[in-house]
């Protein structure tokens, strides 16, 4: 029935919403809707050409209201696929404000995308779940985020939206790990000694055990 | 000789807000009030924004300058001022993005009129336009191109529902008086009126906040 | 998304601005004057005391380079005072803000930080550009920022504040009371008028009960919209049709 195919998309979006993974994109869904629409407007058409233009619609309300059935149908179907692909874009701007870009998702994909419950839907390999039309839409939405953050670069518009907490903090070095770059020039770290430095100048050494944060 | 040393001779009382607390001050209200409000609100007038950007610059360099000539441990200037400067920076940044979601959230709507689109700066304009015109381009490409061409419009009235989105400007937000005011709301079963006092923190829906916000009675908190 | 926050401060953004406030520190070591975004900083004279925004006076007190002086609201005498006037004076309301802060002109008078000036370049001064938290601040009123401020205290600088255990444990209880009448606010929303007072509310308060609260505001808007709108046909009518009817318009005035 006209209306099926758009409902389960606004389904298959609504789903998607609560996924951690972007499920790859619905083409025959999509072809199938709005081959649907094309055919109501055929329909609407062929009703409407034996009146020449001069259609009363209280003198054939059966026609009237066939007509207005198709051209509810045609615009229902139209909301559903704006919807379907409005929430897909919006994950992917999501995506591009954390910083991947087309090529991040694909290797993220192949990671960990074999699970996906539409499994075999359009997996054509390279970027899983994106169409050709969202790869380039998700490159051009970076070049434009790209072009508004060039504005800003002083405050780094994609940094973090966590209130700046304990920029320095105090660290104890547990061995030796040579000379470190910092802001500030160069630091040699030797046993036992202790800093007030730059969180995010020492983040990586703290995690490979260079370094011990103090409280 | 600048703008304040003018204000302090006209007017005495006006020392004890040095230019630098006010701009701050301005900056954190208007933060506030974007991430609480509803809707888009104006872009902070008087080159506030511009000012504060442009001293966020000079401080880096500033940094930078300092970090070349000085013995890291006993540097701790510099480090007060890198603290202070991240905290500027993520209030800006988070103010940014606080408007930028509800740009995006509503682009037709904010670029449907002279009025509103005159919230936006300037870059934020060219960003709305620029986004709605590769959204709209996203359609076409994946299925709006191939529909009839009476259907290729985004911004139906069919069925008296626009396709354009608004912000719900009726929802509830707290503000403070900042003055002694009238206060008047809608309610469901009655309206209600207090005459309100300064300091009080108020409830009522942001549209009947938004007259005593805007006239610098209150602030969205 | 480019902010994937919910509408309102959350609890952490209410904690970096409670940051801003001005607390008063007794300076263990010299320190020059600091030109910073926000203006110059006082130079530091140990033992003279001065006044810094408090993620500033957190650095030094991390630095062991200052003390901090509590606000005479966060001692114990003071919080028992104001847990008596939540729960026995006042049972119904949040005990009061404090008093808009005076300042001197210079010229022997005083005035108030957040009167309206003349001055259309002026910005009026509200928490936490209100001196609420310094040496100076009255006890007995617990600021805007009373919560987080006296958590950020206790947990840095717990050995400079007299009656630390005291004042937590008087902490615990005036949260409680105070958390048990912000739910009773929710009665009056329930009515579904249109304005709702919480004076003396604190910033962390909103913030924990925000979410809560306006929903049950714009949740009474939304299931009442049509008496609502048909409640506002027949005031629009009756003022329409009206010519006089003083008593039924006194009635709908309220």
């Amino acid at each position: 029935m006209y209306g099926d195919a758009g409902a389960k998309l606004v389904g298959q979006a609504k789903r998607a919403q609560t996924l951690t993974n972007l499920p790859p994109y619905l083409t025959e869904l999509v072809r199938t809707i709005t081959r649907e629409v094309r055919d109501l407007d055929k329909d609407v058409a062929d009703l409407l050409e034996p009146f020449q233009g001069s259609f009363h619609p209280s003198d054939d309300q059966a026609t009237a209201c066939t007509l207005l059935v198709n051209h509810l149908s045609m615009r229902r179907n139209k909301r559903c696929l704006l919807a379907y692909h409005r929430v897909r874009t919006d994950r992917l701007e999501e995506l591009v404000w954390n910083s991947y870009d087309v090529v991040d998702l694909a290797g993220q994909q192949v990671r960990d995308g074999s699970g996906g419950m539409n499994g075999g839907g359009s997996g054509d390999g390279g970027t899983g779940s994106l169409c050709p039309q969202e790869e380039d839409y998700m490159r051009q939405y970076s070049d434009l985020l790209a072009a508004y953050k060039g504005q800003w670069t002083d405050i780094d518009l994609t940094g973090s939206l966590e209130p700046p907490r304990d920029l320095f903090i105090d660290v104890r070095v547990l061995k030796d790990a040579g000379e470190i770059q910092t802001e500030y020039g160069a630091i040699t770290l030797t046993k036992n000694s202790q800093f007030y430095v730059r969180q995010g100048d020492v983040e990586r050494l703290i995690a490979q055990g260079y370094l011990q944060k103090l409280s | 000789m600048d703008i304040d040393d003018i204000l302090r001779e006209v007017d005495p009382t006006f020392d004890f807000v040095p230019g630098e607390t006010r701009d701050l001050q301005a900056l954190t209200r208007a933060w506030v009030a974007e991430r609480s409000a509803p809707e888009l609100l104006d872009w902070p007038p008087d080159g506030l924004f511009e000012r504060i950007n442009d001293r966020i610059k000079q401080q880096i360099e500033r940094v930078e300058e300092m970090t070349g000539d000085m013995d890291p441990k006993t540097n701790f200037a510099l480090i007060v001022i890198q603290t202070e400067l991240e905290r500027f920076k993520y209030l800006v940044r988070s103010y940014l993005r606080a408007r930028i979601a509800k740009i995006d959230k509503h682009t037709l709507h904010y670029l449907s009129s002279p009025a509103l689109r005159a919230r936006l700066s300037e870059t934020e304009q060219a960003y709305a336009t620029r986004h709605q015109a590769l959204l709209h381009n996203h359609y076409l490409s994946s299925f709006l191109s191939s529909f009839p061409q009476s259907l290729q419009n985004l911004n139906d009235q069919a069925g008296n529902i626009s396709m354009i989105d608004t912000p719900d400007l009726e929802t509830a937000v707290f503000i403070r008086l900042l003055t002694d005011t009238l206060v008047e709301g809608r309610g469901t079963d009655s309206d209600g009126g207090m005459d309100g006092k300064i300091g009080d923190i108020v409830i009522l829906r942001w549209s009947d906040a938004k007259p005593l916000v805007d006239s610098g009675r209150a602030e969205v908190i | 998304m480019a902010l994937p926050l919910p509408t309102g401060l959350v609890p952490t953004e209410v904690a970096f601005l409670c940051e801003m406030e001005m607390v008063t520190i007794v300076p263990r070591q010299r320190l020059e004057s600091i030109t910073l975004l926000s203006g110059k900083t006082p130079a530091l004279r140990p033992p003279h005391r001065a006044e810094l925004p408090l993620w500033l006076a957190l650095l030094l007190k991390k630095q062991r380079r200052a003390n901090i002086v509590p606000p005479p609201w966060l001692l114990p005498a003071s919080l028992q005072d104001l847990v008596n006037q939540e729960t026995n004076i006042d049972p119904e309301a949040f005990s009061p803000p404090p008093p808009p802060p005076m300042r001197s002109d210079g010229y022997g008078a005083a005035h108030s930080y957040t009167q309206h000036s003349t001055n259309p370049a002026d910005v009026v001064l509200a928490p936490p550009f209100l001196p609420s938290c310094t040496q100076g601040a009255p006890s007995g009123y617990l600021p805007y920022h009373w919560l987080e401020m006296a958590e950020t205290l206790l947990a840095h600088a717990a050995d400079d504040i007299p009656g630390a255990a005291d004042a937590r444990a008087l902490l615990r209880d005036l949260q409680e009371v105070r958390a048990a009448k912000m739910r009773g606010s929710t009665r009056h929303l329930e009515g579904g008028g249109g304005v709702l007072n919480l004076r003396g509310v604190g910033a962390m308060e909103l913030a924990e009960s925000r979410g809560f609260v306006l929903g049950i505001v714009d949740g009474v808007r939304k299931l009442g919209a049509s008496v609502e709108a048909s409640r506002r046909e027949e005031e629009e009518e009756e003022r329409e049709g009206g010519g006089g009817g003083g008593d039924s318009d006194d009635e709908m005035e309220f």
